[in-house]
């Protein structure tokens, strides 16, 4: 088991993500990923495979760049008027991984309130987390949606 | 669905549009939808399924045909029924999944059990049924709905008795499903397990719009287009700059545009020339996926046959009312009206047998940066559709406009050729539109 402070290290770590989404500082959000970290949101339940089954995102930096270059551009259509979020992170289980490095599973629940329509988002996360100064980096972290099968309609903040 | 309004009649269809204007209510009114359900979706060749859905005896596809849910089954016998996913018994909807695989549909209410053609297999206690209650009595099985066609594995259904053959429907759109299986080095393609489902609040006609439309991109999809001029080439470890390419390319300039034709036919079916050229999927630069891949196809076919295959180029093949295919991207959109202002959209992409795997993983891609809930580009064309729906709901400003490049497209037999900046292939699609909704009943 972790000891108390690593594993509230991470916390705090999550719970940082989150509140940077909430802010809308997406750069400062994408600085937390390792330059060939990736962001995984597989549209199976249980999908192990990104190559041969579609996800809903699977993109490494240089594409979740050109996402966040566009969440700013404020001209996105489906950011017209800016959705305000509220994502709650919890149930957070960290653990130490090979080479010094972390695994962290953790709940999450993900409000959206944009013009007319409130939506939300659930599931879980899972996260490989490599130590970076006195913080972490993101290596991959996957969004298992809890309905990421099911009938969608455009999603327009990473959660 | 229910039918309580009364139907609006071929002159009141007629007066709703105007060779350059279309009535808002043509969107937005229920009357117009359920019409649209009994003599478009009804009496059409309707897509419902793919043949590789339906592999072994059992398959099973969930969709819709008009107002229906039905299931798309390969029985033993090997033939595909359309069954109503209902149970005579009560009524009660028998699955509740979009697909798999089961040799007895078992309904869960008081448990009988029905072959996958929709005979009755079963029932608990059977004693206690009178005497003449029959297994045979086509009332007690799953009811079988209109006529099954295949077209190379593409299954379309129709509830029309008497329906034109197929072929006919599809005219010069067999092209487009040819050249998708053409392009399988064994012949054959195979529909991905994987696909998106969205919804959207709008009227079934806007998605086919926007897919004809080449007007819009470069001002729908700024947003993505900008970061994506600005962004390192190759800089991606997962895609060979594919996504990148893909965002860029909706940045069309009127230049680009001048390059582009569109084609639109007398059924409604219209397709696109010569937009986006530059993906990995069609690059004609060296690049080794590409050369194996064109050495398996030039195995089977020849060279000038494969030169012929891969030199088809078009984008948004749309036929009418359902399907759209985009053969070289290996991708397929269903579109499923659900009301009059609610749409179900199916996004596919297929699997070319005999290719390189990574010919599939490039169209897997494709599929999740344009077609995911979560795509930079799709996402905004949703955004419009239902704001066009929001504006189109309310009876102001009845007359809404389809005058761009009116009386400059060029007549052929078979359909009508324009320029990229015209509405041609809106105003063919509300001809065809109208002489559906005022045919004479077959
Ligand atoms: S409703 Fe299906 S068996 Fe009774
Ligand atoms: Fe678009």
């Amino acid at each position: 088991m972790l000891d108390y402070a690593m594993q509230r290290r991470i916390e705090l770590f999550l719970l940082e993500e989150a509140r940077l989404l909430d802010a809308g500082q997406f750069e400062d959000w994408l600085k937390l990923y390792e330059p060939q970290g990736i962001y995984w949101m597989p549209s199976q339940p249980g999908q192990t495979d990104p190559l041969n089954v579609a996800s809903i995102m699977y993109e490494d930096h240089a594409i979740l760049s050109m996402r966040v270059q566009r969440l700013l551009e404020a001209r996105a259509l489906v950011l017209t008027p800016m959705p305000r979020t509220t994502h709650l992170v919890s149930n957070i289980e960290a653990k130490e991984a090979e080479d010094g490095e972390f695994t962290a599973d953790a709940a999450f629940i993900c409000v959206e309130h944009q013009a007319d329509r409130q939506r939300i988002y659930s599931g879980r996360h899972a996260y490989q987390l490599t130590p970076h100064d006195d913080s972490f980096r993101i290596k991959l972290k996957r969004v298992a949606l809890m309905n990421c099968d099911g009938v969608h309609s455009p999603m327009a903040i990473p959660l | 669905m229910e039918q309580s309004a009364t139907l609006p009649t071929p002159d009141d269809i007629k007066s709703l549009v105007r060779p350059d204007h279309v009535h808002r209510r043509a969107y937005a009114d229920p009357a117009v939808f359920a019409l649209e359900q009994e003599r478009i979706f009804s009496k059409l060749w309707i897509y419902v399924a793919h043949d590789s859905q339906l592999k072994k005896p059992g398959d099973f596809i969930r969709t819709r045909l008009a107002s229906y849910e039905v299931l798309v089954t390969r029985h033993s016998d090997g033939e595909i029924y359309v069954l109503q996913n209902r149970c005579p018994h009560r009524g009660a909807r028998i699955c509740m999944v979009d697909r798999g695989s089961s040799k007895i549909f078992s309904c869960p209410y008081h448990a009988w059990a029905f072959r996958p053609d929709g005979s009755l297999a079963s029932v608990p206690h059977r004693k206690s049924y009178p005497e003449n209650f029959s297994f045979d009595d086509p009332s007690n099985h799953m009811q079988r709905v209109g006529k099954v066609a295949l077209y190379r594995g593409f299954v379309f259904a129709t509830l029309n008795e008497n329906p034109e053959p197929l072929l006919e429907h599809l005219g010069p759109m067999t092209e487009v499903i040819d050249n998708l299986v053409d392009r399988a080095p064994d012949g054959e393609v195979e529909i991905a397990e994987s696909s998106f489902t969205l919804e959207y609040r709008g009227n079934w006609k806007l998605h086919l719009e926007n897919a004809a439309d080449i007007f819009h991109p470069s001002f729908v999809h700024s947003s993505s287009v900008a970061p994506a001029r600005r962004a390192p080439t190759n800089a991606s470890i997962l895609d060979q700059d594919q996504t990148r390419l893909m965002l860029a390319a909706n940045g069309l300039g009127y230049e680009e545009w001048e390059g582009i034709q569109l084609n639109g036919y007398a059924g409604g079916h219209v397709y696109m020339n010569n937009i986006y050229n530059a993906g990995v999927m069609v690059s004609q630069k060296a690049d080794p996926v590409a050369e194996r891949y064109r050495a398996a196809l030039t195995a089977r076919h020849g060279a000038e046959k494969t030169a012929q295959v891969l030199g088809m180029n078009r984008f948004n093949n749309i036929i009418y009312p359902n399907l759209i295919i985009n053969a070289q991207y290996q991708q397929m959109r269903v579109t499923i009206p659900l009301s009059v202002d609610r749409t179900m959209v199916r996004i596919h992409c297929f699997k070319l047998k005999g290719a390189p795997d990574e010919m599939f993983h490039r169209a897997v891609r494709f599929l999740s940066t344009l077609g995911s809930p979560a795509s930079m580009i799709f996402s905004d064309d949703v955004e419009m559709l239902e704001r066009c729906q929001q504006g189109l709901a309310r009876d102001v400003g009845p007359w809404i406009d389809f005058s761009r490049g009116v009386g400059q497209e060029s007549r052929g037999a078979e359909g009508q050729l324009s320029g990229a900046a015209s509405e041609m292939p809106m105003r063919v699609q509300f001809q065809a539109w109208v002489n559906y909704l005022t045919a004479e009943a077959a």
